[in-house]
């Protein structure tokens, strides 16, 4: 048999927890809990909550994004780069999170689960270091 | 060089680097231990596609799983850490190939390691490839002249075919494929001595002896050695073959030699654990045949609308006590087109090369031989094997019929003939001459003791008086029976010279 693992947890949860409220959902959490507890899993409620996360983010369309830059960005800006995550993963909502890096010299960093669109300037002076030692 | 011109030059380069924004995927070190790194991220990878570390270090992603990818390190570990952000390439393994590499000493990842500096070369060959298909090839038909009479006229190599040479320790292995290599001068023939495991004291006088015969100048050595990790002498032979491979698309003959598979499936091992694939026999993993077969297969002739070319292998195995029936022995046993069994009883015995003539066999060999070598080890074979038979009786001596004596006088002679010492490898010709003297029955008058003196002296003899013989050999690869007749003329005008 194969093991069960965080991820299949998560989406059972959240399949059983579908579209209900209220004393039914309390309902749901409560045996979801004693189900973890039960496989002694309560020690991987973080992972857990970060499937589950995922998950929900997965049906309705999100895509959380970070974003580093050098210095913090306009309004104009941001809302450009909205438009062309939501563009490029085919979401309907975008979560951003800024974070400010004066390490990056200049340019932006864009981050998605696990894809990085890096065109700050550190990134660029390292290719040109590389590009230089191989040719 | 003016500081300007420096200037100048760094500008153009400069100038001349393309740099475009994008999306690439990125994964977190979770753990690293023992050459093995667990990572998380890394969604769309490919099975052994390579990942770069942050302080350049290379990696390959082996094991794919649900959330987390098993990845070799090539090269130093030590400076990984965790939470490094490893960078996917979107690129197979892959190894740099150039003709610029003959004469060199490589590591495993095809960069040069003896100090003659750096190879320039803009070609990559990826590690892992499918085998020619059957279309593209084409039956063993030409020889591989090892210059060993045992192995040239009982066990012969065909170019495209797989040889194992499999043995104790010390009973001359990587002696035969030294010499096999040394006797490829102007054969025409490139070769790849892939080392994997080895001492850096063996590699070092191995190389030196290559250089002292002359053979660095078509000869190619791959390295993994025993203090680098186990994923370097996991992915030597495969660069060996993929560097072979560049040859052979350019039409060219190549013999590749791994020393030793037995090592490398160690290393697998050693690496499979740590990724923690299921142990099977041996705690070898459940593809370890997989893992000599895909790598052998490569090993082939192709046809001239292929473009031609051939990869001959040699494979070499080190057995534990003489146990054939273990694991990796029996697997590459079964892979290869035959192979060359070396005792330690035989080596003793001065037997050298200690070639057990009964239990080796070449499959596909025989048809690569030349017709006259064909005519004199024929009748060789049958007379090593009713010797054999007969050994036993010997010892009771006296009471044995005139013709078992004869079989017994005759065995000694051919046992004596065998024998050859370390580079000093016999042109074909030479070895039909000798062969023939003795299947004919022309040596059984001289002494035991004296065989070897007698084998020098007639090869000597003969090259300048059977001259019309020496021709018909090289040029139609059979006698007449006016080369017949002048030979045996000469064997016994040499002999009756000899015995005075």
């Amino acid at each position: 048999m194969a093991t069960i693992s965080i991820k299949n947890i998560a989406s059972a949860i959240y399949e059983s927890s579908l579209g209900k409220s209220g004393v039914e959902l309390d309902a749901v959490t409560k045996k979801a809990v004693n189900l973890i507890s039960k496989k002694h899993l309560l020690s991987k409620s973080k992972e857990l909550l970060i499937q589950l996360e995922k998950i929900v983010d997965k049906s309705e369309e999100v895509v959380r994004a970070k974003i580093s830059s050098r210095i913090k960005i306009d309004k104009k800006t941001t809302d450009e780069i909205e438009d062309f995550i939501k563009k490029r993963y085919k979401a309907k909502n975008t979560i951003m999170e800024f974070e400010v890096d004066e390490k990056l010299l200049g340019g932006i960093k864009i981050q998605i689960g696990d894809e990085i669109i890096d065109m700050t300037l550190k990134n660029k002076i390292k290719k040109l270091q590389n590009y230089l030692i191989t040719n | 060089m003016t500081k300007n011109y420096i200037v100048e030059n760094l500008k153009k380069q400069i100038e001349s680097f393309k740099d475009e924004a994008r999306a690439e995927k990125v994964g977190h070190v979770i753990e690293v231990f023992d050459g093995i790194a667990k990572i998380s991220g890394l969604s769309d990878i490919k099975s052994s596609e390579m990942v770069s570390f942050p302080n350049g270090e290379i990696g390959v992603a082996l094991n794919l799983e649900e959330d987390s990818v098993g990845v070799i390190i090539l090269g130093d570990f030590t400076k990984i850490r965790e939470g490094d952000v490893v960078k996917a390439t979107n690129q197979i393994l892959s190894v740099p190939v150039s003709d610029l590499q003959i004469g060199r000493v490589l590591n495993a990842l095809g960069a040069p390691i003896d100090g003659k500096g750096a190879i320039k070369t803009d070609k990559s060959n990826p590690i892992e490839k499918v085998a020619p298909g059957v279309i593209t090839r084409l039956s063993v038909s030409q020889a591989v002249q090892t210059g060993i009479k045992a192995i040239d006229a009982l066990i012969p190599i065909g170019r495209g075919q797989r040889e194992l040479i499999i043995g104790d320790r010390q009973t001359g292995k990587t002696a035969i494929a030294i010499d096999t290599i040394l006797n490829q001068k102007g054969q025409d023939m490139i070769c790849v001595y892939v080392s994997i495991g080895q001492k850096d004291s063996k590699l070092r006088k191995l190389q030196t002896r290559l250089e002292e015969g002359g053979a660095m100048e078509y000869t190619i050595i791959v390295s993994a050695g025993s203090s680098e990790s186990a994923a370097l002498s996991y992915i030597a032979p495969y660069t060996g073959v993929s560097i072979a491979e560049y040859f052979m698309d350019q039409g060219k003959d190549v013999l590749i030699i791994y020393d030793d598979l037995s090592k490398h499936a160690v290393a697998y091992r050693e690496i499979s654990l740590l990724l923690r694939r299921p142990p099977g026999r041996e705690a070898f993993p459940g593809d370890v045949f997989y893992l000599h077969s895909r790598l052998l297969e490569r090993a082939c002739r192709r046809n001239k609308e292929y473009g031609g070319g051939s990869i001959t292998a040699l494979p070499i195995i080190e057995t534990q006590s003489g146990d054939l029936s273990a694991y990796i022995p029996t697997n590459v046993i079964s892979i290869t087109d035959g192979q060359i069994f070396l005792e330690t009883d035989l080596f003793y015995k001065g037997i050298r090369p200690a070639v057990n003539v009964g239990f080796s066999v070449s499959r596909v060999g025989s048809s690569a031989q030349i017709k006259a070598m064909k005519k004199v080890s024929g009748t060789l074979k049958l007379d090593l094997a009713q010797f054999r038979e007969l050994e036993a009786f010997s010892q009771f001596g006296s009471d044995l019929d005139e013709s078992t004596k004869n079989q017994l006088e005759r065995g000694k002679r051919a046992v004596e003939v065998l024998k050859q010492p370390q580079y000093a490898p016999y042109a074909t010709e030479d070895q039909v001459v000798v062969l023939y003297a003795l299947t004919k029955g022309l040596m059984d008058d001289v002494a035991v003791d004296k065989i070897k003196l007698f084998e020098e002296g007639l090869i000597d003899y003969a090259k300048r008086n059977a001259k019309t013989f020496y021709k018909e050999v090289t040029t139609t690869k059979m006698w007449t029976d006016v080369g017949e007749q002048e030979l045996v003329k000469t064997i016994t005008d040499f002999k009756s010279g000899f015995n005075k």
